[in-house]
């Protein structure tokens, strides 16, 4: 077990274009924490885990893994285990010599090495299993062989680089719970590379959200923080949109009116919004941005005290416990999370309240203004 | 396989066999046929396929025994064929194994590391193999004679020589091996690495045993390619004692004397070790070694 550190870590595949995949990283990850690395594809989150793991070198920064200088440490000696994505598992050797691989190499003796496979099996359940190949494996079954071959090596750090994205979706759930008790039980570090908010939200101690680098931004990570403090006070409307299912609705609007614990923004229909943000950090008049979540959205009648947002609806899906309602606003597309008995039909005009200690407001480049609203919890 | 289908299949059926049977008869008769002259008595090369009066003289003379003519004069066996037969394994055995272990090891640079030129070698590789080898007949002789000054058992007339010339055909092996390690994912070794294994011992316990059917299918092919070669080998052997048996088959063939009849049994022989190596190599010719190691 130990805790790593990246600083300023840089990636760079060709220093000829110039091109950043990844660009001033700072992260630190304390013993035994969970940390999800989430973004969507090509944000670099899979590169920066190859690198931790050693796999892909550090065009500069610097990375230490329980304290040590690891920036020119090969793989091996790292002490870090990985799960791949493609699970990785030797076609030609069975689940036994799979776990056993490693330890064989480091010259153990077979009776410690029979130990350490014979207690990963029995953590993961794979005691039935030991003899087969891997080819007469189900997946979920190699899943759990390739975890443990990280398990016998004992590593300080253990490497996941989305290590549900090949199963079904009833199996990802079930695997999800189980890697939640493997860490509970084992007390690892752990870094785990999903494009999954659901499984980011559900897993991680602590989320680093990434996104794919512009190219005059200062870094592509866009924050780290425990879930509920993503979910709650993103730093910005990235984040916001990444985290939370469905997404976060965002309406163009017009700062009205400034003060300590709230402020008042105009939407394009002219309707006046109450936020609970402090968006001193603004002048009125200003371009900002308005967030809301879905599930934040109220019902208007009885009549209530919110400001309140009409729309054109486009689309209604029933699931059966809730209902979506998906409308237009003024041209922004814009969701609704509604109680299931919830009646409309297309082409209606649809009005939800908007609570004003649910709201979210972004200044013009896209970073948040501080929320006041007191129920908020991290 | 339940599958529906036509009326006419089965007429379809016949004519296919018929068309296969034909083509192999066509492909057989050759073979039948200098098996046939084998054992005809003299050494004519028209004759009936099954000899009337037959006779084991050629087979005698060709593994080495003297024959008691009827006016009581004795035939000593004209060449040491089976010393031949004994080169020829030596020498595409040796070669063919070279071959295996040179051409892994490129592909594998090839396949797995990063480095400048990998592409204009790759291809000019290619391109210069597509000479035929005897245009450089006589470059490769003085080569040879050179190396012997200063190497006696690389050059002129020895074995040695013969199969660092054989060495050097390795061109098309190399993309055949390098193709299929391509195929292999390469977090296989990714995984050894992590697990503390060197770059050596992931490609020697990962790599290498995942690659046995193509290291089979190099190695046969090898292996043919060097035993039936004659143009290479009749220039760099001279000896009759060195030949090798697709070179030395032909001494029996000179235009005062044409021997068909212990040609015949000379190259009947010949087939034979090809047909133990690909009996013996086929028990590695198996499929589906990297199934279920990626993916679900």
């Amino acid at each position: 077990m130990a805790e790593v550190t990246l600083k300023n870590i840089r990636k760079n595949y060709d220093p000829a274009v110039n091109k950043d995949i990844l660009r001033n990283i700072n992260l630190s990850i304390s013993e035994g924490e969970f940390v999800v690395f989430v973004g969507p594809s090509g944000c670099g989150k899979s590169t920066l885990l190859r690198m931790i793991a050693g796999l892909e070198d550090i065009t500069s920064g610097e990375l230490t893994i329980g304290g040590r200088y690891m920036n020119d440490v090969p793989p091996a000696v790292r002490n870090v285990g990985m799960v791949f994505q493609s699970y990785a598992l030797y076609p030609h050797l069975t689940v036994y010599e799979n776990m056993a691989f490693g330890l064989k190499l480091k010259k153990m003796n077979k009776k410690n090495i029979h130990q350490r496979v014979m207690h990963a099996a029995d953590i993961l359940g794979l005691e039935l299993l030991l003899d087969r190949k891997p080819k007469a494996l189900s997946g979920g079954q190699r899943q759990r062989v390739a975890i443990g071959r990280c398990v016998v090596q004992q590593p300080k750090v253990f490497l996941f680089d989305e290590p549900l994205s090949n199963l079904d979706a009833a199996l990802r759930v079930k695997m999800r719970i189980e890697i939640t008790k493997w860490h509970k039980k084992l007390q690892t570090t752990i870094i785990y590379v999903t494009h999954d908010q659901v499984e980011a939200m559900t897993l991680a101690d602590k989320i680093a959200v990434l996104s794919p680098l512009k190219a005059d931004a200062e870094s592509n990570l866009e924050q780290f923080g425990s879930p509920l403090d993503l979910y709650h006070n993103p730093d910005n409307k990235f984040v916001a949109g990444f985290i939370g299912s469905p997404k976060m609705n965002f309406l163009k609007v017009e700062l009205a009116k400034v003060g300590e614990q709230e402020c008042v923004v105009r939407l394009s229909s002219g309707e006046a919004v109450r936020a609970q943000v402090d968006a001193r950090r603004g002048t009125v008049g200003d371009e900002v941005e308005l967030g809301i979540r879905p599930e934040h959205l109220v019902p208007l009648d009885p009549p209530y005290a919110h400001s309140k947002v009409s729309g054109v609806v486009q689309v209604a899906e029933h699931l059966g416990a809730e209902s979506f309602v998906y409308m237009d606003v003024g041209g922004h597309d814009f969701t609704v999370k509604a109680s299931s008995d919830i009646d409309v039909a297309t082409g209606e005009t649809f009005s939800v309240g908007i609570p004003a200690e649910a709201c979210y407001l972004f200044d013009a480049k896209g970073y948040a203004f501080p929320r006041t609203a007191k129920y908020i919890r991290t | 396989m339940a599958m529906v289908q036509p009326k006419s299949v089965k007429y379809r059926v016949w004519t296919t066999h018929l068309f296969m049977w034909g083509f192999l008869a066509l492909i057989m008769f050759p073979v039948m046929m200098v098996i046939a002259i084998s054992f005809r008595t003299g050494n004519f090369a028209v004759g009936e396929i099954i000899p009337s009066h037959p006779t084991l003289d050629h087979w005698k003379l060709a593994l080495g025994l003297s024959i008691t003519n009827p006016d009581g004069s004795i035939t000593p066996p004209p060449f040491p064929v089976l010393l031949w037969l004994w080169n020829s394994i030596k020498i595409a055995g040796i070669t063919a194994l070279m071959i295996v272990t040179l051409s892994t090891t490129s592909a594998y640079a090839f396949a797995r590391l990063r480095f400048r030129g990998k592409d204009p070698i790759l291809q000019g590789m290619l391109i210069f193999q597509m000479f035929p080898a005897v245009l450089a007949l006589v470059a490769i002789y003085a080569l040879f004679n050179k190396i012997g000054d200063y190497i006696p058992w690389l050059g002129l007339n020895t074995h040695g020589g013969l199969i660092l010339a054989y060495m050097g055909g390795i061109a098309l092996h190399v993309w055949t091996i390098k193709g299929y390690f391509q195929t292999i994912d390469p977090s296989l070794e990714e995984a050894a690495s992590i697990d503390g294994a060197t770059p050596w011992q992931a490609f020697r316990l990962i790599l290498l045993p995942l690659s046995v059917p193509i290291l089979a299918v190099v190695f046969i092919l090898a292996f043919i390619s060097t035993i039936t070669e004659v143009p290479v080998a009749s220039i760099l052997l001279q000896d009759v004692h060195s030949l090798t048996l697709a070179v030395g088959a032909q001494q029996y063939l000179y235009p005062q004397n044409y021997l068909w009849g212990d040609f015949a049994a000379a190259a009947v022989l010949s087939g034979l070790p090809i047909t133990v190596v690909f009996l013996l190599a086929q028990h590695w010719l198996v499929g589906g070694l990297t199934a279920g190691g990626v993916k679900g």
